[in-house]
């Protein structure tokens, strides 16, 4: 009889699909994976433990490099706790500039997401339209907040700049008007390509339970089934404003989560395109505030519907302009935890492309 | 049929070829910056009252400064004996210009900071006065002042 | 050319032969130092991007910059390799690329051997290639190389058989396994045309062989890092790269040859353009059309590219086989 060994494999911390500084160990028989044990913390920089010594507005520019796919998200989450906390009223004007920011960037990230999946199970060209599209709303982003990453953009009661006055509305409805074709053309690139559905019918699939036991949120959730959107389920800003679905899908495998994520960029581009359309003509951007932000002593904790999931923000104030224990719950930490299961009996190309249908962002696991 | 999504799929990118290209040609041209994005700060000295906000604000603590007794005894206040920013750590957050009462620190749109060596990045005060070209316009939004000077 | 195999050797002939060798050499290289230039165009071109273009005026010295580069970069050898194997093994893997191209006539006047089994010589001398490829991955004593070893292994015993059946069919046309008999039985109507269903295995099969996208598993970048070539570095893997690239125009040769009538024109009409540069043209169509697909497809998994193998290929190529008989059978009746 032929004996066989298994092997222990380890896929990062650099390893080309790994999305960042990421390690799994796997222990393979053949290309069949038996255990696999990540290995993550590479790119902790203890954001939680720092903020404690912030003041409300300092930890801004910590937001924007947890999840830096989507870090008007971030920003967002943290000053929407912080609003909460303090019960502001934000000027319209500011409301609607944070929505269409964060759809856009939620399209952005969500680019990057198609574009580096499309890399990971093997087909380059992809990667590059979709970055060819992220960098005309990087573009905006620049000429909007400043920056192209890390924007910084939300403050505590509005957002920093307001709308660029030379045609920026303007510049945004032609990007979502041009971006029906981009996606259309994704489509036809990918979605029809038989060997992209071939890789992902059926595979890395998990049921309705399993996500729920794991505290899946996210697309990895909508794709078993559970129509929970924290932009529906417990609306913030002004989401019940606009008229879009959320994206369900009940197959649990890594051709619904393709689906799903083709499909929120429709329905972001969307809400962008209502939102232009309503922006009102004029009003404040930022709220009535003291030079220093003390919110009242209590806890909060809010949550907002990130590119990855439930992104939760917990805050225990004592009333001093720092606050004393400020929690990130971060999606893409939750959704990692399924991977060891999901794994197992599963060959090396279903682990990367697994992996990436998990779409998680390392700053953020980390933290 | 099978194979029309790999047939379509190779039309899309036989198209492509024809398109006009989106790279840009940088490092040859320069790239341009939309007006407000955070580059390397130009620091005005003789505007700065040395309140020290800018080095409290800072989200990383890397900015370094100390004043010392204006040198016209007529005249009172202080000015700066240096100003340092460690641009190791400095993640250009925008968060001293937004707090420096005169606008003495401003953001440009420079971005090229890469050098040999670490120490080469902490830039000081006549650096930060030399760096003066593609000066940020409007720098305090909710003032909607203007630092042109 | 042609006649210079059946007449006795002279010294001055003796001359003319190594000189056309190193004419063949010299080519081969330029041409492969520009199918790479091509391609980095090409597939730039398709990505929205302008492809090299820093080296020399449009980019054309940039792979002879990536040349030198890697020839004048160490050369490594890993502490725990398996020594000769590791150094033998770019051997292995380019000879092979370069000998069939001694079998491959460019016209029906200069060929450089004429042997009677030449698309068989083809076939045997060519999969040598994948040899040098597990010794790599082997010797390297790297995990990655030995996962990527162990599918070109997998892919090679999947795919030379319907390659091998595919082109049955062609011999059964012309009764021949020399390839300028091949050729010369294409004069009517191009193999194409009756043989489309082989044309069509030979050419997933020839992809498969070459180890291009979608059947780019022994090295996949994105699972593997770069898998049986993991540990190669300067000149070696420089080899690897040139066997890899040679075998690409070798193959497009092939393919020319077997279904698109080698240097016949089109047409009798267009006769008085030479038969070279019909050949040229068809074989650089067939080793670029694996960019093309490189710039499109995605990559198919090991499991999914055995079960193709062996379910769907090896099926259809013995239906074409047993059909092209049969229709020889009735054809050779009638007649
Ligand atoms: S930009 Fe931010 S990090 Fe840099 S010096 Fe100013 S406050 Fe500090
Ligand atoms: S905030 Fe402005 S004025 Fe105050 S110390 Fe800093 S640079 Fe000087």
């Amino acid at each position: 009889m032929i004996r066989t060994e298994e092997m222990l494999l380890n896929v990062g911390p650099q390893h080309p699909s790994t999305h960042g500084v990421f390690r799994v160990i796997v222990k393979i028989d053949g290309e069949t994976i038996v255990e696999a044990t990540p290995v993550i913390g590479y790119l902790h920089r203890g954001t939680e433990k720092l903020a404690e010594d912030l003041t409300y507005t300092q930890i801004i520019p910590y937001t924007d490099r947890m999840d830096y796919l989507s870090a008007m998200i971030g920003n967002y989450a943290l000053v929407h706790a912080v609003e909460t906390l303090m019960g502001l009223e934000i000027p319209e004007r500011a409301e609607y500039l944070r929505v269409i920011a964060m759809e856009l960037n939620r399209i952005a990230s969500h680019l990057v997401w198609f574009g580096t999946y499309l890399l990971d199970i093997g087909a380059l060209t992809p990667f590059l339209y979709a970055f060819r599209e992220r960098e005309k709303i990087l573009r905006l982003f620049a000429e909007l907040s400043g920056a192209r990453l890390t924007y910084s953009y939300m403050r505590i009661g509005g957002v920093k700049w307001d709308v660029p006055d030379d045609g920026w509305l303007g510049r945004v409805r032609r990007f979502i008007d041009d971006f029906k074709g981009a996606l259309e053309e994704f489509h036809t690139l990918v979605t029809g390509n038989e060997i992209v559905q071939a890789r992902l019918k059926g595979v890395g699939k998990y049921d309705q339970e399993t996500a729920i036991a794991y505290g899946l949120t996210g697309v990895n959730l909508r794709s078993t089934g559970v129509a929970y959107d924290v932009r529906k389920a417990k609306p913030y800003s002004i989401y019940d404003r606009f008229d879009f679905e959320v994206p369900v899908r009940t197959e649990g495998d890594l051709w619904a989560r393709y689906l799903l994520r083709m499909a929120e960029l429709e329905q972001s581009r969307r809400i962008v395109e209502q939102a232009v359309a309503q922006f009102p003509s004029g009003g404040e951007i930022m709220a009535k505030l003291p030079k220093l932000i003390r919110p009242p002593a209590g806890e909060v904790y809010t949550s907002v519907e990130s590119p990855r999931g439930e992104l939760g923000v917990y805050i225990l104030s004592e009333g001093k302009p720092q606050p004393y224990r400020i929690h990130f719950r971060r999606p893409s930490f939750v959704n990692l935890q399924l991977l060891p299961k999901l794994l197992v009996g599963e060959n090396i190309a279903n682990m990367i492309a697994i992996l990436g249908s998990i779409d998680i962002v390392l700053g953020e696991v980390d933290a | 049929m099978y194979g029309t999504g790999l047939l379509k799929g190779l039309g899309v990118t036989f198209k492509e070829m024809f398109k006009p290209k989106v790279t840009t040609k940088y490092p040859d041209e320069p790239f341009e910056f939309p007006n407000r994005v955070r580059g390397i700060q130009k620091l005005y000295p003789d505007k700065c009252i040395v309140c020290n906000q800018c080095a409290i604000i800072c989200p990383t603590q890397c900015i370094t400064l100390k004043g010392k007794p204006h040198p016209d005894p007529e005249k009172k206040g202080k000015v700066l004996e240096y100003f340092d920013i460690n641009f190791e750590i400095c993640i250009l957050c925008d968060f001293c210009t937004e707090v420096c009462p005169t606008e003495a620190i401003v953001m440009t749109t420079n971005f090229e900071l890469a050098t040999y060596s670490r120490d080469a990045l902490n830039k000081d005060m006549q650096w930060l006065d030399a760096n003066d070209t593609n000066v940020r316009e409007l720098n305090l939004p909710w003032r909607q002042t203007s630092s042109s000077s | 050319m042609r006649d210079w195999l059946y007449e006795p050797l002279s010294a001055e002939r003796f001359g003319w032969m190594v000189l056309s060798i190193l004419i063949l050499l010299g080519v081969l290289l330029f041409l492969v130092t520009y199918a790479i230039y091509v391609q980095r165009k090409l597939l730039g071109w398709m990505q929205s991007r302008v492809g090299p273009n820093r080296v020399g005026p449009y980019g054309l010295l940039q792979t002879i910059a990536d040349v030198l580069k890697l020839l004048t970069k160490e050369s490594f050898v890993p502490t725990h390799a398996d020594r000769p194997l590791y150094l033998l093994a770019p051997i292995v893997a380019f000879a092979p690329a370069f000998v069939v191209f001694a079998v491959i006539p460019l016209t029906d006047r200069i060929a450089f051997t004429d042997i009677g089994i030449g698309l068989l010589f083809y076939i045997g001398v060519a999969s040598l290639s994948t040899l040098g490829v597990i010794m790599g991955g082997w010797a390297s004593n790297n995990k990655w190389s030995l996962i990527g070893a162990m599918r070109a292994a997998a892919m090679m015993i999947s795919y030379e058989i319907p390659l091998v059946l595919a082109a049955l069919g062609v011999v059964m046309l012309a009764g021949s396994i020399n390839l300028v008999d091949i050729v010369e039985a294409q004069r009517g109507v191009w193999n194409v045309v009756p043989q489309f269903v082989g044309f069509v295995i030979f050419l997933i099969a020839a992809l498969a062989e070459l180890n291009r996208t979608p059947f780019d598993l022994t090295e996949a970048e994105s699972e593997l890092i770069a898998g049986y070539q993991v540990e190669y570095s300067g000149f070696r893997f420089a080899i690897f790269m040139l066997g890899e690239y040679v075998y690409l125009f070798a193959m497009g040769a092939l393919i020319a040859i077997l279904y698109f009538g080698g240097w016949l024109p089109p047409h009798p009409a267009l006769d008085f353009i030479p038969g070279i540069v019909w050949l040229v043209v068809k074989t650089l169509f067939f080793a670029y059309l694996p960019f093309w697909l490189q710039a499109t497809f995605p990559r198919v998994r090991i499991d999914q590219l055995m079960t193709f193998s062996w379910k769907v290929l090896m099926p259809l190529a013995l239906v074409n086989i047993a059909f092209t008989s049969l229709v020889k059978t009735i054809a050779g009746g009638v007649s």
